[in-house]
């Protein structure tokens, strides 16, 4: 059993810096898709329209970056957490919506089951977690 | 009217999510233009959706359902392991669509 490679490199660590920053930049973008695609009004408001036209892209041109130096499982899930906690708490500051603790709390348990989801997609994840998984049998070295 | 504009919305991210992989980091050309035609059909669905559920629900619904679809397409047709912590996650997202549903908030 070998450990997974980690590096320490300052070259690499600091290109990691910038990965998080591209994913954290990615979820911001994220948000404003979402708020921007409800602003649209089905696509007949022509500004929030365009705006979230840019947003999209932004959001996958950040999101690309960032995932070629950070996991894929543990990008989706930091991103898509970003995104849905955004657009639930920002909806009804800029629309007229409401959040109740209801809605909240069942929108908090939707929530962590994708973030739980995308996490378990982890290549990294799921190569630490392999010995503790119940049910799988034990690899034969 | 609003569900079924949801559901083609999910249908249309999931391809998003599966192109989006085989796009490489968009050095594919033909992958990255299925992501982007897929993407805007999903975006032109969701706003629709939008018309009816709050954003924040909407939205956590789309990209949650979209999310359970990829894991059930991948075990299916892209021979990935459905593990016991995908069906955990793919029971929490149900619970919570259940709930909101169950309290009057979708």
């Amino acid at each position: 059993m070998s450990e997974p490679h980690r590096s320490t490199d300052p070259a690499t660590s600091s290109a990691k810096t910038g990965a998080w920053l591209a994913l954290l930049l990615a979820g911001g973008f994220e948000v404003g898709y979402a708020l921007s695609v409800n602003g649209s009004a089905g696509f007949t408001e022509l500004g929030w329209s365009l705006v979230a036209i840019v947003f999209f892209l932004l959001t996958l041109f950040f999101l690309s970056v960032a995932l070629k130096r950070i996991d894929v499982g543990i990008g989706y899930a930091v991103w898509a957490g970003i995104g849905a906690v955004g657009a639930a708490v920002l909806g009804p500051v800029f629309f007229d919506e409401s959040l109740t603790a209801v809605k909240g709390f069942w929108l908090a348990v939707i929530i962590a089951g994708v973030v739980w989801l995308k996490l378990a997609d982890s290549p990294t994840l799921e190569g630490t977690a392999r010995d503790s998984a119940p049910g799988r049998t034990t690899e034969v070295e | 009217m609003s569900w079924i504009y949801l559901a083609i919305a999910v249908i249309f991210e999931i391809a998003v999510g599966i192109a989006a992989g085989k796009a490489a980091g968009f050095t594919r050309l033909w992958w990255t233009i299925a992501t982007l035609v897929a993407g805007g059909i999903a975006t032109f669905f969701l706003s629709l959706a939008l018309l009816t559920f709050d954003v924040g629900v909407g939205y956590a619904l789309w990209t949650s359902l979209a999310g359970v679809g990829i894991v059930i397409l991948g075990a299916l047709f892209l021979s990935q392991r459905l593990t016991w912590k995908k069906l955990l996650g793919i029971a929490v997202v149900i619970t919570g669509v259940v709930g909101l549903n169950l309290a009057g908030s979708a």
